[in-house]
């Protein structure tokens, strides 16, 4: 029965999977607009007939969609993600350029909101209906409403332009040749405000899901019951609430972990951080299609691995999940 | 040109810039060439400090990445062409008039035809490799850029028959007719390559930064590429015209404007290879130990009608269109203050080929009668007029990551309410904007838009030949017509233009042409913004101002002696 089940789910996802590939291919087709002016650089305009038909056949353009999709999918089982239209390098270099710096960031949020947005969660649920817990679950909806990039333009200007405590943009400071300590205190002072501002978007997120999770656990009955077996106030709330909470929030910990890439896009680009994020704003603007293709791959890659472990997280937390 | 912080020093000219909004001011495309502008009344062409000592480092902040920045991939015309020019050399080099000057070439002659340009070459120079140069290195250059499409040297060098090297320092271009524009457009804008690079090259385009491609005899050699994030340039101190005035030079990318202000603000960046927005200028200006330099540019901002399509068909309803535009409030308004009025038969009124005669008129009296005259009325009363007994309502498109053109759109839709036309202002991402006005990039296959605002980069004005392409109802001479006009007089100016050799005479016919498009409004001109340009100059203070190219170019980091 387990294999038999195990087996189907895994089927399920490789088919997720081709649909994506499949969509990832067609998406960037379907846009109105051509990527001739990447190929062949700016004066495309200027070219003759002869010349723009043949810069779209040296990138397969010519040819019938059918066999484009055909020759992307043996690339791809290959592991060839293609050549960029734009920066003409190959994608998987660019791609390996890129994840590191949205490991960092999306990787440093998450720990981050997950902290803090479970500890002030628990916190306003055992606090609940006080002002202590109103006042916060107030800030946490206001703050779930900030746009990301607004967010990230005020943290610019007061903290790197105004106080000059940090730097305004970038990853690490171009061309300084920095080893050691001073490269790793450049590089975190360069995180600072992305990763704040990926968090505090984030934090809100899993504050209400702990929050929310505390409360229904609090309403059980075997939460009377340990009451009455004269368990502490802190016991009840450690060992009892916030053990059975922690199920779903480490399922939405789980699935923020694949969007987390999604989410870097804005804020990568209001600091000008050179993540994966940006590349997948460039490739849009200017329909640079293997570039598309290939990000949109990683981020739904990235989303299934994610839907992958919450699957597997969830029956080891809740052993409930188990039973059938 | 103003400065608006008056440091001592540094009289920028009137020169037009070569930047950023190219076609459909989608950053793409970029300076071809300068013009040989003769403009700025009073101002000096040449800075008037003279860097001493070499300045040991440099930063300055672009927008978007460039790549590996050799010949075939490097991606924008600006900046991505002005530094490629950093590593590489042409055969001319534009002075800070726009004037393009003997360089790797001594000097050329034309024959009577106007056929064969016999080139002389500097001795001496070597690659940065330690190679010599030699004529084999022109020849080789014309040869594969021929055989190896890259779409803007390819089309420079597209009317080249032959090249024939007749001496170690000379060689003969021999063109299949005769063109006017061939020093500014090929001499002065293509980069010479080494044979003995690229000779084993097969795969232009997909030459990494980690292959030797980019061997040049320029001022500097890229050193340090890191992706999404900087160049590091270092001097090429046996440079043939002197070693450059800047020893270190590193370049910080940003995703936008804002990142560049920002980090001139905090100090991250002494300098932005980047126009800044008009709203943006008092404030930077303000900042301490920044200069913001204006300048007019050659880029251009115009509304565009499908004359294929009627009403814009009648002669009529386009003139009462441009007569209905208020281009001097469309500069105060959208710009601040900070661009020149469009003129009408579309040359900029610094250009030396301006004809000075075509008037501008802004007169909705007159557009109200001209219409009325066309029996175009509004018989139901509602404000707007009637063609064929429908409303005269039109889409009129403006990219959506755009706000000044957004803004523009606006303005025109009020002007255009004034006179009973109704314009629906549309905001579309710029990409899908391009390909509806501009299908594939190709005129022959039409177009699908009513209205839009759109604009051509710097480069277009340039070369004052430009002109025909956004006229000529060929698709191979009006490569750029997108309105679709189409007149046997513009495609004779035109042609004749092409191989006019006289430079009076040449010049008559452009100003011939000017009139022609302001009787005729293919399009309306609207204005022509201004470029902005903020710099510490305590950090560095020797920029050159190339005409139609802005401050960043190879002189901006030469001695003053070394310069053309």
């Amino acid at each position: 029965m387990r294999t038999e089940r195990r087996s189907s789910r895994v089927l399920q996802y490789v088919l997720v999977l081709l649909i994506a590939i499949t969509l990832n291919f067609m998406l960037p087709r379907m846009m109105p607009g051509n990527p001739l002016a990447l190929l062949a650089g700016a004066d495309v305009g200027l070219l003759s007939p002869e010349q723009r038909a043949e810069v779209a056949a040296r990138a397969g353009l010519d040819r019938s969609i059918v066999d484009q999709y055909t020759a992307y999918l043996g690339d791809l089982a290959s592991g060839d993600l293609g050549f960029s239209y734009r920066q003409k390098r190959p994608i998987v270099d660019m791609i390996l350029e890129r994840l590191p710096w949205t490991f960092l960031l999306a990787g440093s949020a998450l720990l981050f909101s997950a902290v803090v947005g479970v500890a002030l969660g628990a916190f306003s649920a055992w606090r609940r209906g006080r002002p202590a817990d109103l006042t916060l679950l107030g800030v946490m909806i206001a703050l779930d409403s900030l746009p990301s990039f607004w967010l990230g333009m005020l943290f610019v200007s007061f903290f790197a332009v105004q106080l000059g405590f940090f730097p305004s943009g970038g990853a690490i400071t171009a061309a300084s040749s920095l080893e050691g300590v001073d490269l790793v205190l450049n590089i975190a002072s360069h995180a600072v405000l992305p990763v704040l501002t990926l968090s505090l978007l984030s934090v809100p997120g899993v504050y209400l899901t702990m929050r929310y999770a505390m409360l229904s656990v609090l309403g059980e009955d075997f939460i009377r019951t340990a009451r009455a077996k004269g368990v502490s106030e802190r016991g009840v709330l450690f060992r009892h609430v916030a053990r059975n909470a922690l199920a779903p929030v480490a399922t939405v910990l789980a699935l923020r972990l694949g969007l987390a890439f999604g989410g870097t896009v804005v804020v990568e680009t209001v600091f000008s951080y050179p993540g994966l994020g940006r590349l997948i704003f460039e490739a849009v603007s200017g329909r640079d299609y293997p570039v598309m293709q290939a990000t949109f791959l990683v981020f739904t890659v990235a989303v299934l691995l994610s839907n992958l472990l919450a699957d597997v997280l969830y029956p080891l937390i809740d052993p409930r999940a188990r039973a059938t | 040109m103003q400065r608006r912080r008056g440091t001592p020093g540094l009289a920028w000219r009137a020169g037009p810039l070569a930047l950023l909004l190219v076609l459909a001011g989608c950053g793409q495309a970029g300076p071809s060439a300068s013009v040989p502008a003769e403009t700025g009344p009073a101002e000096s062409a040449v800075p008037s400090t003279t860097p001493e000592a070499a300045v040991e480092s440099l930063r300055a902040g672009m927008v978007g990445d460039e790549s590996t920045l050799n010949p075939y991939t490097y991606v924008t015309g600006f900046p991505g062409w002005n530094l490629l020019m950093l590593q590489y050399d042409s055969l001319l080099q534009f002075d800070v008039n726009g004037e393009p000057q003997p360089w790797l070439a001594s000097g050329y002659e034309v024959s009577a035809d106007g056929l064969t340009y016999t080139v002389t070459l500097v001795d001496g120079v070597t690659w940065n490799d330690g190679t010599p140069f030699t004529a084999d290195d022109v020849k080789f250059t014309v040869d594969y850029f021929q055989a190896n499409t890259q779409s803007r040297f390819t089309r420079d060098l597209s009317g080249v028959a032959s090249v024939t090297v007749d001496a170690p320092n000379k060689v003969t271009i021999t063109l299949t007719s005769p063109n006017p524009s061939f020093p500014i457009r090929a001499l002065a804008d293509v980069p010479i390559i080494p044979k003995h690079i690229w000779e084993s090259v097969t795969t232009p385009a997909e030459a990494t930064f980690d292959s030797p491609t980019n061997v040049g005899t320029g001022p500097y050699k890229l050193v340090e590429y890191v992706a999404d994030q900087s160049y590091r340039f270092v001097a090429n101190e046996t440079y043939f015209r002197g070693a450059p005035a800047v020893k270190e030079l590193v370049l910080v990318q940003y995703a936008d404007e804002a990142g560049i202000v920002a980090a001139l603000r905090t100090g991250d960046v002494q300098a932005g290879f980047r126009s800044i927005s008009p709203e943006q200028v008092e404030a930077l200006a303000a900042a301490p130990g920044i200069d913001v330099a204006q300048g007019p540019e050659f880029t251009t901002q115009m509304l565009y009608f499908d004359v294929t399509k009627a009403p814009f068909d009648q002669l009529a309803v386009r003139q009462a269109i441009s007569l209905a535009i208020d281009r001097q409030d469309m500069v105060n308004t959208v710009y601040l203050g900070k661009g020149t009025v469009g003129n009408s038969g579309w040359t900029h009124p610094s250009s030396p080929f301006f004809n000075a005669a075509v008037a501008t008129t802004t007169d909705v009296a007159r557009a109200n009668a001209l219409l009325d005259e066309a029996g175009l009325t509004d018989s139901n009363g509602d404000g707007i007029r009637e063609f064929d007994g429908n409303p005269m309502s039109f889409e009129l498109l403006a990219p959506s990551d755009n706000p000044l053109r957004l803004r523009l759109a606006e303005l025109s839709r009020e002007m255009l309410a004034q006179i009973g036309i109704d314009a629906v202002v549309t905001s579309i991402e710029r990409d899908t904007l391009v390909n509806r006005v501009w299908p594939d990039f190709d005129v022959s296959k039409g177009r699908d838009y009513e209205m839009s605002i759109f604009g051509w980069s710097a480069p277009v004005q340039v070369d004052p030949a430009q002109i025909t392409a956004l006229v000529a109802s060929d698709p191979a001479v009006g490569s750029i017509n997108i309105a679709g006009f189409k007149n046997a007089e513009a495609d004779r100016l035109s042609g004749e233009i092409l191989v006019e050799g006289d430079p009076t005479r040449r010049k008559d016919l452009l100003g011939q042409l000017q009139a022609l498009v302001a009787d005729q409004v293919p399009f309306v001109m609207l204005l022509y913004p201004d470029g902005n340009y903020a710099y510490n100059a305590d950090a560095y203070d020797g920029w050159a101002f190339i005409a139609g190219q802005g401050v960043v170019n190879k002189l901006s980091f030469l001695q003053p002696d070394s310069r053309p």
